[in-house]
């Protein structure tokens, strides 16, 4: 294996919204990673937009840390959405149906614009 | 030192004796030489007390069970008396041991049961003796006795009998103890020879085959070591010889006759192929060398596996089962005593029975199948094994063998059982699986990328999708957590992954080596429940076509057993 990590990601604020993009495998060995970071985002006040549009892989472990970053927004009140799913992790979303639980949107700008 | 020490036994109380019972205790406790041990506790308390000499008598049973004789097991003074032997009852050592009474004797001169004849042959002068019994509930172990106090006007005072008795209390206890350890130590090393022997003896059995192989067998000693046997043996022409054996009696007797008629079986069967005859030359063998008495059941066969054909013979064997293929059932019995009775009435051997399996199988066993509880009441039987066999015919021969095996309760006589098939359709050959990967890796999260790319280019180079290929990483990437997270729960471990093509599925074994896991604990989760967790094996079901969790055949470890049909590109 390459020295690279297989999951990097990147944290911009828009407006009130932080928007957390991920690229590559969101697998067990990076889901505490991500989880780390959606969670901080959460807990900083601010609405989450989260792209997945260079998800190559997710499982359910980082399917788990979604849920959790999730919960924890909607007990504070925070909008918290899903942008641009790549077809590789909207297959996974499908099998565990949550695509109807969280809420979609197909670019940031859609995202950004809603509510 | 230990002159003032016993020179305050009347004063300061009890801390100096009771350091001493300590010190006696641990030196009980973690000795391993018991005598030694002995000696020692005898040299102290003669010390300790204060006396010139001092001698531990212990009771020996004779060699008829009768009543014991006291030998003096240690001693300490001028004179030594070790291994000296006393009658049940004889001097003041016997008086003490027999009435169970500390025995405080001033003068012996004045004392009846004094026998003189120690003291003539040594040139010692007794003059006090105290003496105390080593009883431990109602055990009499023997007793320990103290000559001529050094202080003093060389007479015993009433303290010195009182500690003399604690001192004895305590000793005779921890001696009690010690045996009884000694005793378990020698037992685990008795056990410890009779694993090593059931090592030998299951070395001693064939090794499975690679199917086809058209015999299989099973054997489950009912303790560490078997009177059971079985073999095959191939011969160069392609016909193969087999037997099933039982000794009479159990343990190491029956497993020694056991390991000779079995070696015995395996140089005649070179020359003599036939079974008759094979079963001739054993009998005439046991008998000459046989312990009287002991004897051994056997069957023994001949199978032409081109034909299918088998000629079979028998010695006091319970009767061989055919199962012909339209599901009829025949027995065949012995048609000689057992081995090791007397010479055979035929020269030739037992008298040789031709049959022809034509599909169907021949069942060889020893009674401890027949006798073992059967599903309701009673002992399983002939007709219990019968439906047994019967309820499992969907599973290869091999198989159909273990999962008997494994229903088969012990019996209240606990006999070892064996069993042994022969079947007269080999499995039917099979499309070969085309293998694809065969990977080993840590059970740990960063090794599962690897996994992956490795895992999705055999599933594209095998003719999947991206979307086929994309849900058999993600399943088989799931059932990899499930191990890290469940089998071996944060422990280092190693993960097999074997992926095969079989016709137009995928084929996908994934084997750990950690202990046994309750498929309970990874159930799928409920949908409905948004909570993160269970929803790997979810995702296993809802992509693999197939997916069985069991323990492996070999070893530690558990097993997955998934498959996907390929769906390849515009599917």
């Amino acid at each position: 294996m390459s020295g690279e990590a297989r999951m990097s990601y990147e944290i911009r604020h828009v407006g009130g919204t932080a928007v957390v993009s991920f690229r590559g495998d969101v697998d067990l060995e990076h889901s505490p990673t991500a989880r780390e970071v959606l969670l901080s985002s959460v807990r900083s006040g601010r609405d989450l937009a989260v792209d997945l549009s260079a998800v190559e892989y997710i499982d359910s472990s980082g399917i788990a840390s979604l849920v959790e970053a999730f919960q924890e927004a909607r007990k504070r009140g925070a909008r918290f959405s899903l942008v641009a799913v790549s077809p590789a992790a909207l297959r996974v979303f499908e099998l565990a149906r949550l695509d109807h639980v969280f809420t979609l949107h197909d670019s940031l700008e859609e995202a950004l614009a809603d509510g | 030192m230990s002159g003032d020490r016993a020179r305050g036994v009347g004063g300061d109380g009890l801390s100096g004796p009771l350091e001493l019972i300590a010190e006696l205790s641990r030196a009980f406790a973690s000795s391993g030489d018991l005598e030694a041990t002995i000696q020692r506790a005898v040299e102290r308390i003669t010390e300790y007390v204060g006396a010139q000499g001092g001698a531990l008598f212990l009771v020996e049973e004779d060699e008829h069970g009768g009543e014991g004789s006291l030998v003096c097991h240690a001693s300490t003074g001028p004179v030594k008396i070790t291994g000296l032997r006393l009658g049940p009852r004889q001097g003041i050592v016997g008086r003490c041991c027999e009435t169970e009474t500390l025995q405080h004797v001033r003068d012996v001169a004045d004392d009846p049961s004094w026998e003189p004849a120690v003291d003539a042959e040594t040139g010692f002068t007794t003059r006090s003796i105290l003496c105390a019994p080593l009883i431990v509930q109602d055990e009499r172990l023997g007793a320990i006795e103290l000559v001529n106090k050094l202080s003093g006007d060389g007479l015993f005072a009433a303290e010195d009998a009182r500690l003399l008795e604690a001192l004895a209390a305590s000793a005779a206890l921890s001696l009690h103890n010690a045996r009884i350890t000694e005793r378990l130590v020698e037992r685990e090393a008795l056990e410890r020879e009779v694993r090593v022997a059931a090592e030998i003896q299951r070395s001693m059995l064939p090794m499975d085959r690679p199917v086809p192989f058209p015999l299989a067998a099973t054997n489950v000693p009912a303790r560490g070591v078997s009177g059971d046997f079985y073999d095959w043996l191939e011969l160069p022409d392609g016909r193969i010889v087999f037997c099933v054996g039982d000794v009479s009696g159990k343990g190491i007797e029956a497993a020694i006759l056991m390991a000779k008629t079995a070696s015995l079986f395996r140089c005649i069967a070179r020359d003599v192929a036939e079974p008759g005859p094979i079963l001739g030359r054993l009998n005439a063998e046991i008998l000459e060398t046989v312990t009287r008495g002991m004897f051994v059941t056997m069957a023994a066969g001949l199978l032409d596996p081109g034909p299918g054909t088998v000629r079979l013979a028998a010695a006091g064997h319970p009767p061989a089962l055919v199962r012909d293929a339209d599901a009829t059932w025949h027995e065949i019995p012995s048609g000689a005593p057992p081995l090791g009775i007397g010479p055979f009435r035929q020269p030739g051997g037992p008298p040789e029975v031709d049959l022809s399996l034509r599909g169907g199988s021949l069942y060889l066993f020893t009674d401890g199948v027949t006798e073992s509880p059967g599903p309701r009441e009673g002992m399983l039987g002939i007709d219990g094994l019968r439906r047994a066999i019967d309820e499992r015919m969907g599973l290869p021969a091999h198989a159909r063998l273990e999962a008997l095996a494994a229903s088969l309760r012990a019996g209240p006589h606990r006999d070892d059982r064996t069993l042994l098939v022969v079947d007269g359709s080999p499995e039917p050959a099979r499309p070969d699986l085309v293998p694809l990967l065969s990977l080993r890796f840590a059970a740990r999260p960063e090794r599962l990328g690897e996994m992956r790319e490795a895992l999705a280019d055999a599933c594209r180079g095998a003719g999947c999708a991206e979307g086929c290929t994309r849900d058999v990483v993600l399943a088989v990437d799931e059932a990899c957590q499930n191990v890290i997270r469940h089998a071996y729960r944060g422990q280092e471990g190693e993960i097999d992954l074997e992926m095969s093509r079989d016709g137009d599925r995928l084929v996908i074994y994934l084997r750990d080596f950690a202990p046994p896991v309750d498929p309970a604990v990874i159930r799928p989760r409920d949908l409905g429940d948004v909570r993160p967790g269970g929803l790997g094996t979810h995702f296993i079901q809802a992509l693999m076509d197939e997916e069985e969790l069991r323990p492996a055949d070999s070893g530690p470890g558990n097993l997955l057993r998934m498959t996907k049909r390929i769906q390849g590109g515009g599917a």
